[in-house]
């Protein structure tokens, strides 16, 4: 933080992305975005701008995790309810 | 504007307009397809998004105290949420690098982290007044 001052705007550290998953998909993924966009911040200020712009691919990538497990939780439950369904159907022959 | 963008920002527009009328038209409450959270499906305990889609239903009838007593982190998260992918949106059209200012404190992402870890146990104790945390039944 002494001698390299960073100038410009750090990387988008996709927190809106964490806050989403986190009160939306409600998975810990989101919570783990929310701590890894912090170092965003962190990592720009010491000048480091590699690792603060892979923080924030990071914090993306665990939002976007947290997402997909969700969209896999939706598909496995459709593909349960219609097995049900089905099988309720076949069982009142 | 390349033709790319404007598809993309049509197609966002198309599914946002979907979604928003989904939620308008159906109550979660009461239409049994709608998909349920997997931690509370596989649990049974509340996650700080448990209520979300039916607290959505209720903001869009502007039943904001509705909305509260089925998930007010998720309410109070809100404008943080749609200042957020207003910035975002508005840099993606416009190829700006804008900022918000409070995702860069870590006093506001450590607070928001501890608050939504709290509020996960909280609204799991059944006893009086901790129970307000939990989705109305």
């Amino acid at each position: 933080m002494e001698n390299n001052n960073p100038t410009g705007t750090p990387p988008d550290n996709n927190l809106v992305w964490a806050i989403l998953c986190t009160v939306l998909c409600c998975l810990p993924l989101g919570i783990v975005a929310i701590i890894k966009s912090t170092k965003v911040k962190e990592l720009w200020a010491l000048g480091d701008q590699e690792g603060a712009m892979k923080a924030a691919s990071d914090a993306k990538k665990y939002s976007i995790w947290g997402a997909a497990i969700g969209g896999i939780f939706v598909v496995l439950y459709i593909i349960f309810v219609v097995v049900l369904g089905v099988a309720g159907g076949m069982s009142g022959f | 504007m390349d033709s790319k963008k404007v598809l993309k920002i049509t197609l966002i527009v198309v599914i946002l307009g979907g979604l928003f009328s989904l939620y308008h038209f159906f109550n979660p409450a009461t239409h049994s397809y709608f998909i349920p959270c997997p931690f509370n499906y596989l649990t049974g305990y509340h996650c700080p998004g448990c209520g979300s889609q039916r607290a959505i239903h209720q903001l869009l009838h502007f039943n904001i105290v509705a909305a509260f007593r089925l998930n007010p982190l998720m309410v109070l998260s809100l404008p943080l949420i749609i200042a957020g992918l207003g910035v975002n949106s508005w840099n993606f059209i416009f190829n700006t690098q804008h900022r918000v200012k409070l995702f860069y404190s870590n006093l506001f992402i450590y607070g928001y982290f501890g608050i939504a870890v709290l509020y996960w146990v909280v609204r799991n104790i059944t006893v009086y007044p901790f129970s307000l945390l939990a989705p109305t039944e």
